[in-house]
């Protein structure tokens, strides 16, 4: 046991030699890396709250889905370059870009485009690493469904779940700032990809309207990211993010509710939801949004 | 002989005959034939006129003067004569005046004219000629008795057929000689003269000795009698100097008798007895044995049965008190190909000789070389018989310098002639001759020798097919007594009565003569058995009665200290490698040339969109590393392998010198090692440098060359224990294929057989014995942990790993096995408890209790003894639960903590674009990606798996210690970080070069007890002796099987007589 205690020490001293050379100039106390007894979460967010509003940002499956629906030609210029993984050193930068590899990646797959997502994928699981969160895709399996176009669902699906079993795990391992900026990623990627669009005038209206729903997610997320304001990086993003939802203020939604009915579908009875939400948005609203989201992205990949 | 001497001499002849009597016919002749001796035939007549003017005017003044007093005449001729004998003194050498005396002399006595007043002159001369008096005395005396008693003086050696009356003369016993031969020697001058007094044929090298005619017996000659042996030159010097050299050799074999591995008779009671001064030659059919008793006698083979002694000294069992008296010239050269002749005899005269300056020994080599005949190309090199640069004959010779310098008591030479011309036989055979002459005692294998090198020896031994002794004795009598034994005519007569051949094929005639059948026809069966032979000989040969004194054995050379030798030995190989420019540049280029071969090849860059290399991508390096033990094993095998081998039969006569072993294998060590170092810097400056790997040359450097370095001891042992080039070539892959696949690079320990020990906690057994897989190990650690880049964050990054891992996997595992157990109580399973989930409980929870952070967190679960098959019950599980739990969000919390000061710092080193910039610098040249995911194991099927009742961690081995602590358990995980040592945690680095150079020290062991070479004989014994153990097994059960058939038999009979 001693020598334990004199092994620990001699660590944890050369840690701090570590934290004495940082720049920062916070000299961090050794034993600071181990706290003594565990701490009951002081200041801390809601989890569930946190969770939900998570929860709310919408999955990119659904935007992408839209987009092929609608028409929309797939465009590589949209894609995050899968080089740019080296640039990401920082949680910060690694988690919000593991959401727009994310995104891409669904992206990708929504439009059969098999051979680039292992890059992708392995850029995926490589950040995951990087944030010790890698237990969440399994890399073997992932790759070799990603083999096949056959089976783009279940790719789909295992990123789905891998992206949420994730966000809940730090979440519930007190990381969920890495979670809040995840979420982000991936919103700003599938927000970027759909304001980006470029389709007939028609289809135009429906993804318009997706894009209008974004002011409420917006919203939520940076309600939540105020709460993290101090850490370093967010607060620059936070700011840049109000740009975008100064675009945003321009879109008015407005809801209405209606009862719920049943009817038969393929002689089965179903609840129908009769409420709706009008989004009113214009085209250039839609162009700003576009511009505004372009800036933040292009930020947070470089 | 010059004009002028000729004249001056022709005018001494005149004034001599002229005194007194006056010319004879028989002068005249005697005049006559000298010049023949030394002139053509036209010049004979001239300078024949020129005596007889000389002639006449002595007469002429003779007569003026005969009315006055003779004296005064003779003091005129005294006069002249002093004139003459300075002039010739001036010109003539000490030997040539010795000669020209005794021609005087002769002159004289070719009528038996000894008149004082010749006498007188001659006596001035020898005067004038400063030659003793004594030796005077002898000469004349020489010259004018014809009586062998009246010339019973020190100087005069006389042979003839009856026993030897003199007292101070020496003798030689000549059976069949009629009148004596007397030899003179002029001691001062050491020229040897002949005279013949009877009417045998003699022949003096092949010329007819004419009776009372004086030669010159100049060295190396050999007088022929008709009948019986020759008398050399050495036989002469030998018969002088015995005088000082005593015999101080008594060489003895009794009963000598060796059976091969295989079970085969190899030799069978050879008997010999010799004292100094003899040479012996062994002879016998191919396959009958010469060379296996070659090796017996001289110790290097041991016998079955029987014994050698030299002065009743064992050979075999004493064998450091006798080594340095026994030399071996082997059949083979000991030379080294790239030295010079001289080189070659320098180096190994100064392994030998002691308390010697380098200038002596320069003499010494010198001295040698010129009486080798090899001083004039002494600065060739010496090449091999393929690339001849000297003669085959100045090989041999060279050869036998090597061992002759030093002066062995005992000199043992297999097969000296062989591939050699017949002159070039003689020479060498005479240079043995010679060493008779100084009390050396030689044995000599020898393959069909001609006649003359046949009659050189003193005695012969013969051995037949099985290594059966069928004679032992003089040579020309071997002839006789085979003869006789086969009835031939005239089997009385040794030799060819015309040309005095003694031919040994002749002799194996008899020997191997075969039975013919009626057609003629060899029958391929032989007359005489082996077995017969031997018998007719056992009634030959009365052993001599034992001469055996206990002597001490003469003073032998005094050999280097360990560490001159080890000098010295470095020197010649250093010399001889240096002098091999071939040698010197390949090995100078193969690593730098490898290096970069495999280094450009592997240099890529990943993004193909990129034109920029960035070694951070690059993922060849941890092949590279892998690469790098293997071209360290392979150029250190390659460059030893041969060594010990190349140089077996140097050493096999070194081994006679009594040499240390170790200084020379240390010397060698030294060599190969500085090879290695070099190579290892050019291999891995080239290939760190074109792959971009930054820093750690001396830590990459190390590995290689600690690698290289055993693989070099290991090269050295196989080429000490293998036989033959080919099979050390074959060995190689046998070395070098287990080793590569071992390493762990490419078959992951986890995928390897598990009887091998294959997926399991620890690497492999059969890995651990394996160098590379150290060298490999440490490169990738050290690659990984001591860049410049991961040096900053390892400390921090292994605890983040060890928590994320206990927070991710372990504890979550450990949960699953309680709330298993849990869920099977409250579905009433019968027989909720899984003893070998408790067991792992109980294991893990105890190690969990004393791990490495227990102490800090102060989270214990105490009731350890509860989590037992027999008490655990939902009470335990429950607290099981909470303590995991406690211990979850312990590990949560501080793996955040960790990771955030990481981040932290990271961040503050991207914070402006600037910094971001030199950051990805530092990023992108000192890490690398792919080694970082292969020793981490990144991609692990499974993060930890359960083996037996433990949880093992598979996943970022490189952050793990070994939990492990005990005294002894120093194996641990393949990549670890540190390993145990004792309790004590050691830099996996500097452990795995201490562990190769451990390996290197116990090769070395190995290599200095032959221990390889000795295996290797034994299971060769072994399998031998099996084999005739089966034999005899095979024959006893059929013994006994018969036996026991004859009792049976017997039984069923009687059984019927009963009946």
């Amino acid at each position: 046991m001693k020598k334990q205690k004199t092994i620990l020490v001699i660590l944890l001293l050369i840690l701090g030699q570590f934290m004495s050379g940082c720049q920062q100039g916070q000299r961090q106390e050794a034993s600071d890396l181990l706290s003594d007894s565990f701490s009951e979460g002081d200041l801390r967010l809601n989890n569930a709250m946190i969770a939900e509003v998570i929860s709310s940002v919408p999955n990119p499956v659904e935007i992408t889905s839209i987009l092929q629906k609608s028409g929309v030609v797939y465009s590589q210029d949209l894609l995050n370059p899968a080089g740019n993984i080296s640039n990401y050193n920082t949680n910060f930068q690694r988690a919000l870009n593991i959401g727009v590899y994310g995104t891409d990646l669904i992206y990708m797959n929504i439009y059969d485009r098999t051979v680039a997502t292992l890059r992708y994928l392995s850029n995926i699981r490589e950040l995951a690493g990087d944030l010790r969160v890698e237990q969440f895709f399994d890399y073997a399996t992932l790759n070799r469904l990603s083999e096949s176009s056959k089976n783009v669902d279940s790719v789909l699906f295992i990123t789905n779940t891998g992206f949420d079993k994730m966000s809940r795990y730090l979440i519930d391992q007190g990381r969920s700032n890495i979670a809040v900026l995840i979420s982000a990623g991936t919103w700003i990627e599938s927000l970027y990809i759909a304001a980006h669009a470029q389709t007939t005038e028609a289809n135009r209206e429906t993804i318009n309207k997706r894009i209008g729903e974004q002011k409420k997610v917006l919203d939520n997320l940076l309600l939540l990211m105020n709460f993290y304001g101090a850490d370093s990086g967010l607060d620059e993003l936070i700011e840049d993010l109000m740009t975008v939802k100064k675009e945003f203020d321009n879109v008015t939604i407005t809801y209405q509710y209606a009862e719920p009915s049943i009817r038969e579908s393929d002689g089965m009875l179903v609840v129908v939801d009769n409420s709706r939400s009008k989004v009113d948005i214009s085209d250039e609203t839609v162009r700003n949004i576009a511009n505004a989201i372009a800036v933040v992205r292009n930020k947070i990949i470089e | 002989m010059s004009e002028e001497i000729l004249k001056a001499l022709m005018q001494l002849f005149a004034i001599i005959a002229r005194q007194d009597v006056g010319l004879s016919l028989r002068e005249r002749e005697f005049v006559e034939s000298f010049l023949k001796q030394q002139l053509s035939e036209s010049s004979v007549n001239e300078y024949l006129k020129l005596f007889d003017s000389y002639i006449l005017q002595e007469g002429k003044t003779r007569e003026e003067n005969d009315s006055g007093e003779v004296k005064l005449t003779s003091v005129k001729d005294s006069v002249k004569i002093l004139g003459i004998a300075k002039k010739i003194n001036r010109t003539l050498a000490q030997k040539q005046k010795v000669v020209v005396l005794i021609r005087l002399l002769e002159l004289i006595n070719s009528d038996q004219n000894f008149t004082p007043q010749r006498m007188a002159i001659i006596n001035t001369v020898s005067e004038v000629f400063n030659i003793s008096k004594q030796e005077y005395k002898a000469i004349s005396g020489f010259v004018i008795r014809e009586e062998s008693e009246e010339l019973d003086i020190p100087e005069i050696l006389i042979s003839h057929s009856y026993p030897n009356q003199n007292i101070n003369s020496h003798f030689i016993l000549s059976h069949q000689l009629s009148g004596s031969i007397i030899i003179l020697r002029v001691q001062s001058v050491d020229l040897y003269f002949l005279k013949y007094t009877g009417n045998s044929e003699l022949m003096l090298n092949g010329l007819p000795v004419k009776s009372g005619r004086i030669y010159n017996f100049a060295n190396g000659s050999v007088l022929k009698q008709p009948i019986g042996k020759p008398i050399f030159y050495s036989d002469i010097v030998a018969k002088f100097i015995s005088d000082t050299v005593e015999t101080n050799i008594f060489f003895s074999v009794e009963n000598v008798s060796h059976i091969f591995p295989n079970g085969c008779m190899g030799l069978e009671k050879i008997n010999i007895s010799e004292i100094s001064g003899k040479m012996v030659a062994i002879m016998g059919n191919s396959g009958s044995g010469k060379t296996t008793l070659l090796n017996v006698l001289s110790g290097s083979e041991n016998p079955s049965h029987g014994k050698v002694n030299i002065n009743t000294i064992n050979v075999h069992s004493d064998k450091e008190k006798i080594k340095g008296v026994i030399g071996y010239i082997p059949q083979d050269d000991l030379l080294i190909e790239e030295l010079t002749v001289y080189e070659n005899l320098f180096y190994s005269t100064m392994l030998v000789f002691r308390d010697h300056s380098t200038l002596q020994i320069t003499e010494k080599v010198d001295k040698m070389l010129t009486s080798l005949g090899l001083y004039q190309i002494r600065n060739l090199k010496v090449g091999n018989p393929m690339n001849k640069k000297i003669s085959g004959g100045q090989r041999k010779r060279l050869n036998i310098g090597l061992e002759l310098i030093r002066e062995p008591s005992v000199l043992f030479v297999d097969e000296p002639t062989s591939g050699l011309s017949s002159r070039d036989s003689e020479n060498v055979m005479e240079l043995l001759r010679e060493l008779t002459v100084r009390g050396k005692l030689i044995f000599v294998v020898i393959h069909q020798p001609s006649s003359e090198i046949f009659k050189m020896f003193d005695k012969v031994v013969i051995l037949d097919d099985g290594g059966v002794q069928i004679y032992y004795g003089n040579p020309v009598e071997a002839a006789i007594y085979f003869k006789k034994i086969d009835n031939q005519i005239n089997s009385d007569v040794g030799e060819c009565p015309k040309c005095g051949n003694v031919t040994p094929e002749a002799i194996f005639n008899i020997i191997e003569s075969q039975i013919v059948d009626e057609y003629g026809k060899t029958t391929g069966l032989r007359k005489v058995q082996p077995k017969e032979w031997a018998r007719y000989f056992e009634n030959f040969y009365k052993p001599e009665k034992e001469l055996q004194k206990k002597t001490d054995l003469p003073a032998t050379y005094m050999k280097q200290g360990w560490w001159r030798q080890l000098n010295i030995y470095f020197r010649r190989d250093i010399s001889s490698k240096l002098a091999n420019r071939q040698y010197i540049l390949l090995n100078l280029l193969e690593a730098p040339v490898l290096a970069f071969l495999l280094a450009y090849i592997i240099r890529y860059i990943d993004d193909p969109a990129s034109g920029v290399y960035i070694f951070r991508e690059n993922a060849n390096i941890m092949p590279y590393l892998f690469m790098c033990t293997i071209v360290a094993l392979f150029t250190g095998l390659i460059v030893s392998a041969e060594e010990i081998f190349k140089d077996r039969k140097i050493l096999k006569r070194e081994s006679f010198l009594n040499l240390s072993r170790s200084s020379y294998l240390i010397s060698k060590i030294n060599i190969l090692f500085l090879i290695s170092a070099i190579q290892a810097i050019l291999f891995i400056w080239v290939g760190n440098s074109v792959l971009g790997i930054k820093g750690m040359y001396f830590e990459y450097w190390l590995v290689f060359f600690s690698l290289a370095a055993l693989a070099n001891v290991i090269g050295l042992n196989i080429s000490s224990a293998f036989n033959s080039a080919v099979t050390i070539y074959i060995i190689i892959p046998f070395l070098i294929i287990p080793q590569m696949v071992l390493t762990g690079a490419m078959f992951s320990f986890d995928r390897i057989n598990f009887n091998l020990g294959g997926g399991r906690e620890k690497v492999p057994v059969i890995a651990e014995i394996m160098p590379s897989r150290w060298a490999f190990e440490a490169l990738a650690v050290n690659q990984f942990m001591n860049n410049d880049y991961e040096k900053h964050f390892y400390d921090m990054r292994k605890l983040e790993s060890a928590f994320n891992f206990k927070n991710v996997y372990y504890i979550p595992e450990l949960k699953g096995y309680v709330e298993s157990y849990k869920s099977r109580v409250i579905a009433g399973d019968d027989d909720p408890l899984k003893k070998a989930d408790i067991l792992l409980l109980h294991n893990e929870i105890l190690k969990e209790n004393s791990s490495f952070y227990a102490d800090h967190h102060q989270i214990i679960f105490e009731d350890v003894s509860s989590i037992s098959p027999e008490n655990f019950n939902l009470n335990t599980a429950d607290a099981i639960l909470f303590y995991l739990e406690k211990l979850e969000s312990f590990y949560s919390e501080n793996f955040n903590r960790v990771n955030s000061i990481i981040d932290r710092q990271i961040s503050e080193m991207v914070s402006t674009p600037e910094k971001r910039k030199e950051y990805q610098q530092w990023y992108d040249e000192n890490y690398n990606s792919p080694l970082a995911a292969f020793v981490k194991n990144t991609y692990a099927p499974l993060p930890l798996v359960r083996l037996g009742n433990k949880l093992v961690q598979k996943i970022d081995p490189v952050y793990l210690d070994p939990s492990d602590r005990r005294l002894l358990s120093f194996r641990s995980h393949f990549l670890a970080p540190n390993k145990n040592i004792a309790g004590r945690l050691v830099p996996t680095f500097y452990l795995n070069i201490t562990i190769l150079w451990f390996f290197t020290l116990i090769a070395y062991l190995a290599l200095y007890f032959d221990i390889l070479k000795k295996l290797l004989l034994f299971f060769e014994r072994n399998s031998g002796n099996s084999k005739s153990s089966l034999n005899e097994n095979e024959k006893n059960p059929i013994g006994k099987k018969l036996f026991y058939k004859d009792l049976e038999d017997e039984r069923i009979l009687s059984n019927t007589n009963f009946n």
